[in-house]
């Protein structure tokens, strides 16, 4: 399986606080990565660091063997275009309805209008949304904007989705909806994928690599059923006992 | 931060800075236009068309019926085809235009324009506007009838007038005013007043001393001619006022209630404090308490050592007989009676003249009721001395005929009868009586003393008193008891109340003026003389280091009234455009400028370098605003014709620095960024023009940079 990306000794640090200290973590194409660890351990600064939303000190990422660390403005947008990016507070834009919000960064892209407008009603058939085009995101639950927030990341077909904690800010009941519609894009696609997230029964069924991360450092990596059977670190002792109870 | 704009964003924003300076500019003009406009229109009301009307008439609004019959019965009957219009009025007076006919317009109608409007009814004063002029302002007197003439000189002149102390220019045409104000500058230029000015109490023999300076400036500058003016009436009245106030003031003081106080040790007063006494009021002065209205309140003159002087400022001691000695007390400000100070003695100087007249009239009165009865009294003391004359030359016949019955008796002896011997006894006895001290001898009492009595001598004194009786008498006392009692009706009645808030008014309006001392005037021609080179010789030749000399220019030229009330509604509009540019440009630096400021302070922060030294103290994004913010207001200002007075373009380039600082610094709050949406549309893939058009400016608040957008912005 030929690798798509490779972090090599990433290191991010704010202030004093070392929040990525030198990780390295390849993904294969196709490959569904979670990432889990204790609140601050670095997990969404580096899935940040890997389309530069926030720079990294130190370190290399490479895209299909390219850094994209040395990419100019041009470069790195374009590069920011086959990445989708689901964030965890959605950041959709307020002003605008759910079509546009899906379709507005293909429009900026240079899609022609018509055709964007059919691959973002596309996208929101898949997140089952389809008929709420032209509602305001204001108006939409949690679960639904998050919904939106992940069909504009699909819109744009990325060769990467990287989900920053997705479910983290919306309340127990509408976690599952959100999860259903990941958990069936994840399996449907075959789109690399890596998802920080504090969903431990997600992350059994979906994940092809689970990777365990504290102080900013990867402590465990390994296959679900090897992790949590017989887990190495600390971190992955504490969900195996999540999971038992 | 310059990479926030390399994508094409810098177009945008220079744009942006280029209509900012535009629009600002425009409503500063166009809000200062319409000001202007406003005031303009205003005054074309209030005075008339350009030479329509030559006077405004202030007057009485209570009059207002009776002026305007009177002014129309001039405009009818003195000045056929003259023009009286009512204009605006204002602060209790009503103002009348009147404009003369063509062929009135003349230097002898303008002239005698006091006579002409004498009978006017409520007639406060009035302003000469006649157009087109020119105003020489502060026309020495000494000068104006030469003036004068050189003016009607010129070409293009109508004539001049003196209009109190100035003096108006009429023209043919306005066409003319540029160059009469030139050659009337010209003119002024060739005279120059020259003031020797002494300190206060200086006597100068304004003669002697004047041509002594003359004499020195002649020696100096022998190509001038001086003539010594001093006696020329500018700005006397305004020495006489000062002098007559000082010198009231004085008599007030002297009037008033003397006032000493013997201060305790540790009063610690000072000149202008108030102290208390009691006064006539029956409430006691106690610390601590409140003062009564009727108590008596010192204010604090002069202060030596443990006495004081003081002048009553409220209340009276005249119920005391004009003379108290009571205890003084600090007046708090709270009204309370404060601290002891000291035994206070108050005389009433006004009480005691009074007093002194009053008996004075007294004694004049019984003055001339006694030399009435004085004269009687001489004259009835000259009868009786008359009286007695004659009784005493009859006492002598009768001596002599008894001394002759005597002798008769002795020498008839015992042949003597006894009728004789009873006459002799009686007339013995009577002669005795009369004669008090005669001898005791029978039929020889001494009437020589009686005799000896100098009868003309106390005649004469009687008739010398008589004589001064009369000169008392001639004396008309009667006149000098009429002018006292004058100069007692004509005294002031004033109470010490009255004159301490007259003495306060005076001093008020003295501290506002200097008191001019003693001046010499000299006037030059083909001049000029340079007054700071001559100022020492003058000092050292009159032997004073302490006079001043000064340099008065003849007259100063000024365009006409509305020509002036235009120049200043001109500076008015710059003004105004000034101040609107600054708040415009304020204002859009808020709406517009910081949404740009807000989203690169955003982008800074998210920036990878480290800021090290100097750049983590400044922001650069508030360096940019501050640049912003001063070309935006100089070029706003520069456009509008804006001028601020005593404001220079560096302030005004400060005051934009400062404004984009302030802007700058607080971005944030004026506009607000959605860092998520931001972040949303690094994530996707926009550019930095991309986000700041379609989620960064269309979120701001409405102004021109969301305008400019609108054309941008594809969502």
């Amino acid at each position: 399986m030929r690798q798509l990306l490779q972090i090599r000794g990433l290191r991010k640090q704010y202030g004093k606080h070392m929040a990525v200290d030198g990780v390295d973590l390849n993904v294969n194409r196709g490959e569904i990565v979670v990432i889990m660890g204790p609140s601050g351990c670095g997990k969404s600064t580096m899935i940040r660091c890997i389309n530069r939303l926030t720079e990294p000190d130190a370190g290399e990422i490479l895209l299909d063997g390219k850094s994209i660390l040395n990419l100019d403005d041009q470069a790195l947008r374009e590069f920011r275009r086959t990445v989708g990016f689901v964030f965890q507070q959605f950041n959709l834009i307020a002003r605008l309805s759910v079509l546009d919000n899906v379709m507005f960064h293909l429009v900026m892209a240079g899609i022609p209008r018509v055709q964007a407008e059919a691959r973002a009603r596309n996208a929101l058939a898949r997140v089952g949304l389809a008929g709420s085009e032209h509602k305001n995101p204001g108006s939409l639950s949690g679960g639904e904007q998050q919904r939106v927030g992940i069909a504009r990341a699909l819109a744009s077909n990325p060769q990467l989705m990287l989900w920053d904690e997705p479910t983290a800010s919306l309340d127990p009941i509408l976690i599952g909806e959100v999860l259903d519609v990941m958990e069936e894009l994840v399996q449907t696609t075959n789109t690399t994928s890596i998802i920080v997230t504090h969903e431990v029964g997600f992350a059994l069924k979906v994940a092809d690599r689970i990777i365990l991360m504290d102080k900013g450092k990867i402590v465990e990596e390994g296959s679900p059923k090897a992790i949590f059977a017989d887990p190495k670190s600390e971190v992955g002792r504490k969900y195996r006992r999540l999971i038992a109870s | 931060m310059l990479r926030f704009f390399r994508d094409g964003l810098y177009r945008d924003y220079l744009i942006l800075i280029l209509v900012t300076i535009i629009a600002g500019a425009a409503v500063s003009s166009g809000i200062a236009w319409a000001v202007d406009s406003y005031f303009g229109d205003t005054i074309q009301d209030m005075i008339g068309d350009n030479g329509e009307y030559d006077l405004i008439l202030h007057i009485r609004e209570t009059s207002e019926e009776a002026t305007l019959r009177e002014l129309e019965r001039i405009a009818q009957q003195q000045y056929p085809g003259a023009a009286v219009a009512k204009t605006i009025s204002l602060a209790g007076q009503a103002n009348y235009l009147f404009g003369f006919p063509q062929e009135a317009k003349t230097a002898a109608t303008f002239s005698r324009l006091p006579s002409i409007f004498n009978a006017v009814p409520g007639l406060s004063s009035y302003t000469v506007i006649v157009e087109p002029s020119v105003l020489i302002r502060g026309v020495h007197p000494s000068v104006s009838d030469t003036l004068q003439q050189r003016f009607n000189q010129i070409d293009g002149v109508k004539f001049a007038f003196k209009d109190g102390k100035n003096m108006l220019i009429v023209l043919e045409s306005a066409d003319h005013s540029k160059t009469v104000m030139n050659e009337a500058r010209q003119i002024l230029k060739e005279y120059q007043v020259l003031e020797v000015r002494f300190p206060m109490g200086i006597d100068v023999d304004v003669q002697a001393t004047g041509d002594t300076v003359m004499q020195l400036l002649k020696q100096e500058y022998p190509k001038t001619e001086l003539v010594n003016v001093s006696s020329a009436e500018y700005g006397e009245e305004l020495d006489a006022l000062m002098k007559t106030l000082v010198e009231m003031r004085h008599f007030l003081l002297s009037y008033a209630s003397k006032v000493k106080i013997q201060l305790r040790a540790g009063s610690n007063l000072v000149v202008g404090e108030q102290i208390l006494v009691q006064g006539s009021s029956s409430q006691a002065l106690v610390p601590g308490e409140a003062a009564a209205p009727d108590h008596v309140v010192i204010e604090i003159l002069e202060v030596t050592g443990d006495q004081a002087q003081g002048m009553i400022v409220s209340g009276s001691v005249a119920a005391q007989g004009g003379a108290v000695t009571q205890p003084g007390y600090k007046y708090a400000s709270d009204n309370k009676v404060g601290q002891p100070v000291g035994q206070v003695q108050i005389e009433n100087e006004r009480y005691r003249l009074n007093y002194a007249i009053e008996e004075s009239l007294r004694l004049l009165t019984e003055l001339d009721e006694l030399s009435v009865e004085a004269a009687v009294a001489v004259e009835r003391a000259d009868q009786v001395l008359t009286t007695f004359q004659e009784a005493l030359m009859q006492l002598e016949v009768l001596q002599v005929q008894m001394q002759q019955l005597n002798k008769g008796l002795v020498e008839n002896g015992v042949q003597s009868t006894g009728e004789q011997l009873i006459v002799s006894l009686f007339l013995n006895g009577l002669l005795k009586n009369i004669a008090k001290g005669g001898t005791e001898t029978p039929g020889e009492f001494d009437l020589d003393q009686l005799e000896n009595l100098d009868i003309a001598s106390m005649r004469s004194s009687l008739s010398n008193i008589a004589e001064q009786i009369g000169s008392i008498q001639g004396i008309d006392v009667q006149a000098i008891i009429d002018q006292i009692t004058d100069i007692r009706d004509s005294l002031p009645e004033l109470d010490d109340e009255e004159i301490g808030k007259s003495v306060h008014l005076v001093d008020n309006y003295i501290a506002g003026q200097v008191i001019p001392g003693e001046r010499i005037q000299i006037l030059v021609e083909h001049g000029p003389i340079d007054e700071e080179a001559v100022e020492p010789l003058i000092r050292s030749r009159l032997k004073n280091q302490y006079l001043n000399l000064y340099s008065i220019a003849a007259g100063t030229v000024n365009p006409d009234t509305r020509t002036e009330v235009f120049r200043i509604l001109k500076e008015v509009r710059a003004t105004i455009a000034g101040i609107v540019s600054i708040a415009v440009v304020g204002i859009f630096l808020m709406l517009d400028h910081a949404t740009v400021f807000s989203t690169l302070k955003w982008f800074r922060a998210n920036q990878k370098q480290r800021r090290r030294g100097f750049a983590r103290l400044l922001n650069p994004v508030v360096l940019f605003s501050a640049v912003v913010g001063m070309v935006i207001l100089a070029a706003t200002y520069v456009l509008s014709n804006a001028a601020i007075p005593y404001i220079s373009a560096m302030t005004v380039a400060a005051i934009g620095l400062g404004l984009g600082i302030v802007i700058g610094t607080f971005s944030e709050k004026f506009s607000p960024v959605r860092a998520d949406e931001i972040m949303a549309g690094l994530a996707l893939g926009l550019s930095n023009t991309q986000i700041m058009h379609e989620i960064v400016i269309p979120d701001s608040r409405p102004g021109l940079l969301n305008l400019l957008n609108r054309t941008k912005q594809k969502f």
